[in-house]
């Protein structure tokens, strides 16, 4: 198992945020983790991610407990894009995406023609190539979540967590973007917001009030009764053209 | 590797030895300047003369006061003033990484203010008057200070961060004011105040009292500081994004942040006890090396060490040279010049936010 959460929780003061979590992921599978603002996706990545670290139970990375791995073995394993960050330094697109080699360099070790071959292609599968020069405060919002996803690619991990990175694309990149991840050999846990798009994960978890009430694939987990019990809305299911199914959702009346 | 690589490599180097170099002549220009100009004004060969007195063995025949003046005197104050500026200017240029804030510097920080009042404290306490004793104090205090500053942001709701910008340095003036005014009762207080120099001393600077032992100190833990803090270069870039992005980059967040503040506030400490606290260098020279060299630090500290040296050592030769007969506090001159940039930084990162 390339990733295991086992009994999961984290509180602030006594406000349980993230309570008993348990779930693995397989090598090179996409789970997505949906549920409503607030039911704790977020802080469940952060633990996941080794940024948070958990009031109760473990994650274990191949096998090994995260407690016991140094950061830069995490950081050569495990990237992560957060929901919002962003800087007031005018660092160039190239600068902001070289930062994912940090944990591959030593103090005393040179940057090398390979970290350059590789900050090319992470641009270059974002669709980012041109803009290398570019100055961080020129960038929309879609293109700065692009820079994101590409540096995190430079850390060329082995576990993928992105944290509602479709959020501030245009419809071309929210499909571009899922279909990078789902063709990278890399294992990507992400919280979706669009259950569509949860829908061509290979699993899905759904979060509610700080608990995962249910995991397992598209079908079996995103029903019509789980939908309105957890998002508060009534579901349908249309079928397209091609056969493949979607979601409509209207106010529950 | 490629040939093409190979030739690529070597002409970066050759670039780099070249920047180098430049950079060392740069910084030893400024320092002969600052020998040469003052009250009287020493000829370039007579400095070089003493220079190879001392250091080559070379028997020139020269007046004793004006060896004495250039040896003693203009060049202990020089290389300090060249080292000091460089700390500060690193300091801020740290300080401005760790806590994400354009603003941030150990001065405006209270982090000075803290190094004054712990040296005091031990001059006072007359815990062994050397300066070894007094940098240790230094140090103690301006770690008590920024430990309370970045409580009291905390506090007050803000804590490390973009939208803290305000907090912290509303914080650091609360600090500042307080360690300040602790420094000037202590002082006011003691009974032997003319043993620990004046109240202007440690609240604007001065680099009139630097003979060679202070050169002596000055020099290895500015080494030392410059050197941690260009050894966690990446580790610094890395923070660009925020705490929990370095982490997530793979760097040990918080013993980065320990070694990395611990290393600023060790210089600023220690400068504080050799010439006491100058305000401004450790903010404007960050941002202009800034300006020049983009915002990655493998540049921006070599740079701002660099700028910073040769700033503070020119502002020395200002403080002895714009009142005739008169020596100005330095912190005067490094306000004069540095509030006006300050206020070219708050309008310039208006616009860009
Ligand atoms: N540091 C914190 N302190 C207090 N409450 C927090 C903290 N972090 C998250 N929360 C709360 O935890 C809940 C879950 O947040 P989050 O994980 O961001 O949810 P999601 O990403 O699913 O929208 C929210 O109610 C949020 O207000
Ligand atoms: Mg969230």
């Amino acid at each position: 198992m390339i990733l295991e959460a086992q009994d999961l929780g984290w509180q602030v003061r006594a406000v349980r945020i993230v309570e008993s979590v348990s779930f693995q992921v397989r090598k090179g599978e996409t789970l997505g983790l949906i549920g409503p603002n607030g039911s704790g996706k977020s802080t469940l990545l952060k633990l996941l991610a080794g940024i948070l670290s958990p009031s109760s139970g473990e994650v274990h990375i191949n096998g090994n407990p995260m407690g016991r791995m140094n950061r830069r073995e995490i950081g050569q394993t495990l990237a992560f894009v957060e929901q919002q960050s962003d800087t007031s330094e005018r660092l160039t697109v190239r600068d902001a995406v070289e930062l994912g080699r940090t944990a591959w360099l030593s103090a005393l070790q040179p940057w090398s023609e390979k970290d350059d071959c590789i900050v090319a292609q992470s641009l270059v599968r974002v669709d980012m190539a041109g803009m290398e020069k570019r100055s961080w405060h020129t960038l929309s919002g879609g293109e700065r979540q692009r820079v994101h996803i590409a540096r995190a690619l430079a850390q060329q991990p082995e576990i993928l967590l992105l944290d509602e990175p479709t959020n501030h694309l245009d419809i071309q990149h929210q499909i571009s973007i899922l279909r990078l991840v789902k063709a990278l050999a890399v294992t990507s846990v992400i919280a979706l917001h669009d259950l569509n798009q949860a829908m061509a994960c290979d699993r899905v978890g759904v979060m509610s009030k700080g608990r995962l009430l249910t995991i397992g694939s598209p079908s079996e987990v995103l029903t019509l009764d789980l939908i309105r019990d957890v998002f508060g809305v009534s579901a349908r299911f249309l079928t397209d053209t091609d056969g493949s199914s979607f979601i409509r959702f209207q106010p529950i009346q | 590797m490629s040939d093409i690589a190979i030739e690529q490599a070597r002409r970066i180097t050759y670039r780099r030895v070249g920047y180098v170099s430049a950079s060392i002549l740069l910084i030893i220009a400024a320092i002969a300047l600052g020998v040469t100009v003052g009250e009287t004004s020493m000829p370039l060969h007579l400095v070089g003369q003493t220079l190879a007195n001392k250091m080559l063995g070379a028997s020139y025949a020269l007046d004793p006061i004006d060896a004495g003046i250039i040896w003693n005197y203009r060049l202990t104050r020089a290389i300090v003033a060249a080292f000091c500026g460089a700390s500060l200017s690193i300091s801020g240029v740290v300080l401005q990484a760790m806590l994400r804030n354009a603003l941030a510097d150990p001065y405006i920080l209270g982090i000075s203010a803290g190094a004054s009042t712990g040296a005091v404290t031990v001059l006072i306490l007359g815990l062994g008057g050397g300066l070894l004793s007094l940098s240790l104090g230094a140090f103690a205090g301006s770690l008590v200070s920024f430990v309370l500053v970045v409580m009291l942001a905390r506090a007050a709701g803000g804590g490390v961060g973009i939208q803290a910008t305000g907090l912290i340095i509303l914080s650091g003036i609360a600090g500042s004011q307080l360690f300040n005014a602790l420094t000037s009762f202590i002082i006011t207080r003691s009974a032997n105040a003319e043993q620990v120099r004046g109240v202007m001393f440690w609240l604007m600077g001065n680099l009139s009292g630097v003979r060679w032992d202070d050169v002596m100190l000055a020099v290895p833990i500015a080494t030392i500081g410059i050197c941690v803090c260009i050894w966690h270069r990446r580790e610094l870039d890395a923070f660009t994004f925020g705490a929990d992005s370095a982490a997530s980059l793979g760097v040990p967040v918080r013993k980065v942040q320990a070694i990395v503040i611990g290393a600023a506030a060790m210089m600023t400490a220690v400068m504080v006890s050799i010439v006491g606290s100058i305000g401004f260098v450790g903010i404007v020279i960050p941002h202009a090396a800034r300006f020049l060299v983009g915002p990655r630090h493998a540049q921006l500290l070599p740079v701002a060490a660099l700028m910073g040296g040769v700033f503070l050592v020119l502002a020395d030769i200002g403080s002895r040279i714009l009142v005739p007969n008169q020596v100005l506090p330095i912190g005067v001159i490094t306000a004069l010049v540095g509030a006006p940039g300050f206020a070219l930084i708050l309008i310039r990162g208006r616009r860009t936010r």
